[in-house]
């Protein structure tokens, strides 16, 4: 099922926000090895998963996370314009229907094959997510080989600055603008995979 | 110059053909500070016709490459294997360990004017590697900030290619049973057989049956090309076979 939490006011009371957390610090801190802060030992959790943050959570039958992305108002500070504005050829999105995805995440614990179908589904629920809701552009940060698998979902997708290198890292910074040809582009690539499978809106005191 | 990139990347989203997409790169690549593209898949096109190959190398070139069948064994390939950053020729020797027939590959291009090279790997998970390179230059653009112009054209030209070629590159996908796709997953760790049935709980004969099945899906007859063919497409993954 797909989940939209808005905020994150009881984290660690939800299981599919607690469970979120904990894949978010398997993949991002275990495996991928970045430098961001981990809340007892077990939560990836940093200063922009506050009020304003929104999840799109892709959970199980159980509410356990199975993959998720957290999108940021680019009116509020975000990644790419807090932290890596010169990625940005010219000032970077700030709107209200401009909303920054991050912490795009897969769960560890199911195999390769449905990873990829929550993958897919996630894309998915993103660009139902901004249709719903109308946001027409999203915009975020990707390491270089990550880029190009997000071009390949097959949205209309820009470049909005040159890539920078950061240490080890090679960074670029995308928009990709939501239309109504979206599902279209995302199932003509075989992405679009969202039917029969049931939304729940939590709405909590935003 | 980004503005010349971001012009480049509209420009080719409304692009159809693979013959209008290589006029556009020629321009780009001009542009940039070089004389030669080539966008590619990393399979040998002859036996292959479903792979990308677009670019304006020399006559000759391309001809003496194929007939070669180079292009698996291809130094530039090879190295783009390991990354998918942006790297000049020059790096090469720091990157793979170059062989005598390399180093023939890369003189050879030198004398047909493709030296001094930059290639742009791209990866797309389940799919053949593939790559953009830019060669001839007169200067070296390097110098001059060329390298993350080049990765952006690289990667929105390569995805323009795919997206021209799509449908001609994607079999229907093959789909094994949780049962099969677990006796694979165990075989690309290199157990045996029995060693499978015991892991998993199930009779020896029932894991032979699932990975004959198994292989009859893929079509290969061999349990190391079935586990070769479940990591690529990614029924089971790397991480997975890897893992201690």
């Amino acid at each position: 099922m797909i989940i939209v939490e808005k905020g994150c006011a009881n984290p660690i009371a939800d299981r599919s926000l607690r469970s979120m957390f904990e894949d978010r610090k398997r993949v991002f801190v275990d495996l991928l090895g970045w430098d961001v802060p981990v809340l007892d030992g077990r939560f990836e959790v940093d200063q922009f998963d506050d009020e304003h943050a929104s999840y799109v959570i892709i959970a199980g039958r159980d509410g356990g996370h199975l993959g998720s992305a957290r999108l940021l108002p680019t009116t509020r500070p975000h990644i790419l314009g807090s932290l890596f504005p010169e990625l940005c050829a010219g000032a970077c999105p700030a709107d209200p229907d401009v909303f920054e995805i991050t912490r795009f995440c897969l769960s560890r614990q199911q195999d390769a094959a449905a990873r990829r179908q929550v993958r897919n589904r996630l894309v998915s629920a993103l660009a139902w997510y901004a249709l719903e809701r109308g946001i027409r552009r999203y915009t975020g940060v990707a390491e270089i080989g990550w880029l190009q698998q997000i071009l390949a979902f097959g949205w209309d997708c820009r470049p909005l600055g040159l890539p920078r290198r950061f240490d080890s890292r090679v960074l670029g910074a995308i928009e990709i603008r939501i239309a109504d040809d979206t599902p279209a582009l995302l199932a003509a690539n075989g992405i679009w995979d969202i039917a029969g499978v049931p939304a729940v809106r939590i709405a909590q005191a935003a | 110059m980004f503005d010349r990139v971001d012009v480049f990347v509209r420009e080719v989203r409304g692009l159809q053909t693979e013959a209008e997409l290589g006029d556009a790169l020629a321009a780009i690549t001009r542009d940039l500070g070089y004389r030669y593209f080539a966008l590619t898949h990393h399979v040998d096109v002859r036996r292959s016709s479903s792979g990308i190959r677009i670019h304006n190398y020399p006559d000759g070139w391309a001809e003496w490459f194929d007939e070669q069948s180079l292009s698996a064994d291809d130094p530039v390939h090879r190295a783009s294997n390991l990354t998918s950053v942006g790297f000049a020729w020059s790096a090469l020797p720091q990157m793979i360990a170059l062989t005598a027939d390399d180093r023939q590959i890369l003189e050879r291009a030198r004398n047909h004017g493709i030296a001094d090279g930059f290639t742009v790997p791209a990866h797309v998970p389940g799919e053949a590697h593939g790559s953009c390179s830019f060669a001839g230059a007169a200067d070296d653009p390097l110098k001059d900030g060329a390298a993350p112009l080049l990765q952006l054209v690289g990667a929105f030209a390569f995805e323009a290619a795919r997206r021209m070629r799509r449908g001609r590159f994607a079999p229907a996908p093959v789909r094994l049973t949780d049962r099969q796709r677990e006796c694979v997953m165990w075989a690309a760790r290199g157990k045996s057989d029995w060693e499978i049935a015991r892991i998993l709980g199930i009779s020896h004969q029932t894991v032979i049956e699932h990975l004959r099945h198994a292989r009859e899906r893929y079509g290969v007859a061999r349990r190391t090309l079935l586990a070769v063919h479940a990591l690529f497409d990614g029924t089971i993954g790397f991480l997975d076979v890897l893992r201690q």
